[in-house]
């Protein structure tokens, strides 16, 4: 025999140093990359807005449900006073309320500057505003609250904000349902582009395809050739996709207090870790995706 | 049984038959020349053989499987028993000579640390120990064809198929390649060779199959013969 040894290094390598059966697996190479890059990029950017938005109407939910306000109206403001420190008292009395204070009447006037300007002339009869703070463990009888207030206080109004909270509960709530749409439809769109990429490449190499066949591949061997290509295609694809929209977001909550565009603390460490979903999801949408498109062509064959 | 063929037809589309009547029986431990002028139908008979396409009509058995009807999952464990040397080599040309050789040990799932001294000790034999690392666009027509034997060889198949194996190759190779033929066929394996070199058929004396206008006929050799074809026909079944 002789000393020759193959140390293959000139071999061609793909995913973890073996060699590439089908170097044209995805005959689309860069390309198909880029385009990975700007799906991972839109989903990513759009499960952070899901994220983001789900988040924010929580914490307004949170900060809604357990407060009441109270207006009292009148044209006179000596009135108002009156029915505002009777409402106080009975506001104080009520079980399940934690606290009730009024706004002064610089307070409510600060509130009313934008449409009326300041110095506002002292017979003007300026609302008066109870703010409510709820007790979180001890519900309050609301319909007893209107109706003691009502007779002591027949100028007040109870407002619990329940309009308000649902409006802006339905509101997230579609905004959640669009990011959503928009992430399957990114998805969808790339699953597609990665089918006809899987054809290209298996139509590119044809040959190299029907000589495994007839050496004995299986199709599973030939799909795991097929699917490692496209699996580290993905792979960088999706996290080139990660690191655009990354920086995206860090640049949109950083600059001032919570951000200049996001509300605070909208990013959090758990936020930032869901979005590892989306690249995850585009890798494995890529390889799953071809790997079925070449066992689908494969099964027409002998 | 190695093959079998039973009345086998073979047409593309609206063609007349490629393949008509087809019978024919390699058994193991047979060494096989297929001869026949070109278009007589040798390659589209070997693409039979090794489950390349599906017969028109008749019966085919590989190894006692009737693959004529055999659902298509069950047929790359037959092609990993067949060793094919193809006309046109059929290499990857993305690869070195060494990966080439190894590819049926790859697909069959072996361990490349227990291949490894095997494809090198393979290579070296037919001449290519220096080449291992060289792709094929790189490798003249006779080295491709080495390594095209090499790799239809080195998992040891039952049946060895070969379309003008030497074709490409120095006389001195070539007579080193029939005796690489030779031995795998001491060993066991059946062995069935297209060409059409009679210089070839007459030196080794072994029983030839003949295809003329896709009928296929047997003969066997008398000892003394020298002939460039034989006269008798000699096997069972054959047209």
């Amino acid at each position: 025999m002789t000393d020759a040894v193959y140390d293959g290094e000139d071999a061609p390598r793909g995913g973890f140093g073996q060699p590439a059966l089908l170097p044209e697996a995805g005959a689309a190479g860069a390309p198909l990359t880029a385009v990975v890059a700007v799906m991972g990029f839109l989903a990513t950017l759009a499960l952070a807005g899901a994220l983001i938005v789900a988040g924010a109407a929580a914490q307004w939910t949170a900060d809604l449900t357990g407060a009441l306000t109270v207006q009292v109206t009148n044209g006179d403001p000596d009135e108002i006073s009156r029915q505002t420190e009777a409402a106080l008292r009975i506001l104080n009395e009520t079980p399940g309320v934690a606290k009730a204070e009024a706004r002064d009447r610089a307070a409510t006037a600060a509130l009313l500057e934008p449409w009326l300007g300041s110095n506002l002339p002292d017979t003007l009869p300026v609302p008066s505003l109870i703010e409510v703070d709820l007790a979180p463990d001890a519900a309050a009888d609301m319909a007893l609250l209107r109706t003691r207030l009502s007779a002591a206080a027949p100028d007040a109004s109870v407002d619990d904000h329940k309009v308000w909270n649902n409006k802006l509960l339905k509101f997230s709530t579609a905004l959640q349902w669009t990011a959503a749409a928009v992430v399957v439809l990114v998805f969808a769109a790339m699953a597609a582009t990665v089918v006809f990429a899987a054809r290209a490449g298996l139509a590119a190499n044809h040959e190299i395809v029907d000589v495994l066949h007839l050496i004995g591949a299986e199709d599973q061997f030939i799909a795991a050739q097929v699917q490692r290509h496209f699996f580290f295609l993905g792979l960088k694809g999706a996290f080139i996709g990660l690191a655009g929209a990354a920086a995206i977001l860090y640049a949109l909550s950083s600059g001032g207090q919570g951000g200049y565009f996001l509300p605070a603390g909208a990013l959090t460490p758990q936020t930032w870790a869901t979005l590892l979903i989306a690249p995850a999801a585009a890798c494995l949408l890529t390889t799953l995706t071809a790997r079925a498109t070449v066992l689908k062509a494969l099964s027409s064959r002998l | 049984m190695i093959v079998q063929f039973n009345q086998v037809g073979l047409r593309y589309d609206d063609q007349p038959e490629t393949l008509s009547d087809v019978s024919m029986t390699v058994r193991e431990g047979d060494f096989r020349f297929l001869t026949g002028p070109s278009g007589a139908g040798k390659t589209s008979l070997l693409r039979l053989i090794y489950l390349a396409q599906r017969p028109t009509r008749g019966l085919i058995t590989l190894f006692g499987r009737d693959v004529t009807a055999a659902p298509r999952g069950e047929l790359p464990p037959l092609r990993r028993r067949v060793g094919v040397v193809f006309q046109d080599f059929r290499l990857l040309d993305h690869l070195t000579a060494f990966e080439n050789v190894a590819l049926p040990l790859k697909i069959a799932g072996v361990n490349p640390k227990r291949y490894r001294e095997d494809v090198m000790e393979l290579l070296t034999w037919v001449g290519l120990g220096d080449r291992m690392e060289a792709k094929p666009p790189t490798l003249s027509g006779g080295e491709k064809q080495r390594v095209a034997i090499a790799r239809a060889v080195v998992a040891k198949p039952d049946l060895i198929i070969a379309d003008e194996p030497t074709g490409n190759v120095d006389p001195e190779m070539g007579a080193r390649i029939m005796r690489l033929f030779l031995e795998l066929n001491k060993l066991g394996a059946a062995v069935l060779i297209a060409t059409h070199d009679h210089g070839l058929v007459q030196r080794f004396k072994k029983p030839l199959f003949r295809l003329q206008s896709g009928r296929l006929s047997a003969h066997v050799p008398k000892p003394q013969e020298r002939a460039p074809f034989y006269p008798r026909a000699a096997e069972g079944g054959a047209a």
